[in-house]
């Protein structure tokens, strides 16, 4: 769990050394007077990943520049924080009531108070009780 | 000796859809839903700044959010082994759930790093 949190941490820190690069080059295109228009193609190709080919072509249509090292930046971010978020919250649980991690079989807390010479004893004995840890 | 007893953990609720079962374990679907919206949520913060970074202006930005969702159900029905059933009481839970939710945070953080290039903040 520990090193799922880490490793989203990490993605997280990529991300934010993507956007400084990012921030850094629209400091450098003010400085030659160009216009920003988008971070490098690159950086688009890899942060897609699904085939949904219409929407890939109307996101990648006007975004063809920023470096190469940002985009392999963010792509990988976004891939490590996608499985961060996948694996750190916990595991699913079932919720059928009659599957096996979800017995509620238990000894009371009280058994001190525990008396086993009743008429209970006339009842079947059930051998697959299991107790629960 | 182990006996049988009624602990307050297990609640019976009544289920409805797909489940066949006609009650469910409530403390656990509660624990699956909450592992839902944590992992939503904090994609669209990511999937915002993103954005941010990306330059993505107007629909563009909500495709790609749209493209996000899609990729996180994706990877919520794989987390669930694709039996769905067994965790959920329905399909709408795992692949609705939280979208409008996690939309509001995506613009939210969608803005932020276009802000990030000025020094004085107070100036924007």
């Amino acid at each position: 769990m520990a090193l799922g949190f880490a490793i989203g941490v990490f993605g997280v820190l990529i991300l934010f050394h993507a956007a400084y690069s990012t921030i850094q080059y629209r400091g450098l295109l003010k400085i030659t007077e160009e216009e920003f228009s988008g971070p490098p193609f690159n950086v688009i190709i890899t942060l897609s990943s699904l085939n949904l080919l219409t929407m890939m072509r109307f996101l990648l249509s006007n975004l063809w520049f920023l470096g190469s090292q940002v985009v392999t930046e963010l792509s990988l971010g976004l891939v490590l924080c996608m499985w961060a978020a996948l694996t750190v919250p916990g595991k699913f649980l079932s919720i059928h009531p009659d599957s096996e991690e979800n017995r509620i079989v238990s000894l009371p807390a009280n058994v001190d108070f525990m008396i086993f010479n009743h008429r209970g004893k006339v009842f079947p004995v059930e051998m697959d009780l299991k107790l629960k840890q | 000796m182990a006996v049988h007893s009624e602990s307050g953990s297990q609640e019976k609720k009544s289920g409805n859809g797909l489940n066949e079962l006609l009650t469910f374990n409530a403390e656990n679907m509660q624990n699956n839903m909450k592992i839902i919206y944590y992992s939503r949520t904090f994609l669209s913060i990511i999937g915002g700044v993103v954005a941010g970074i990306l330059g993505f202006t107007g629909l563009k930005g909500f495709v790609f959010y749209l493209l996000l969702m899609a990729v996180t159900s994706v990877g919520l029905v794989a987390k669930a082994k694709f039996s769905i059933p067994t965790y959920f009481d329905s399909w709408n839970r795992v692949l609705l759930d939280g979208f409008l939710g996690g939309l509001m945070s995506f613009v939210l953080f969608w803005t932020y790093p276009s802000l990030m290039k000025y020094d004085n903040i107070s100036e924007v």
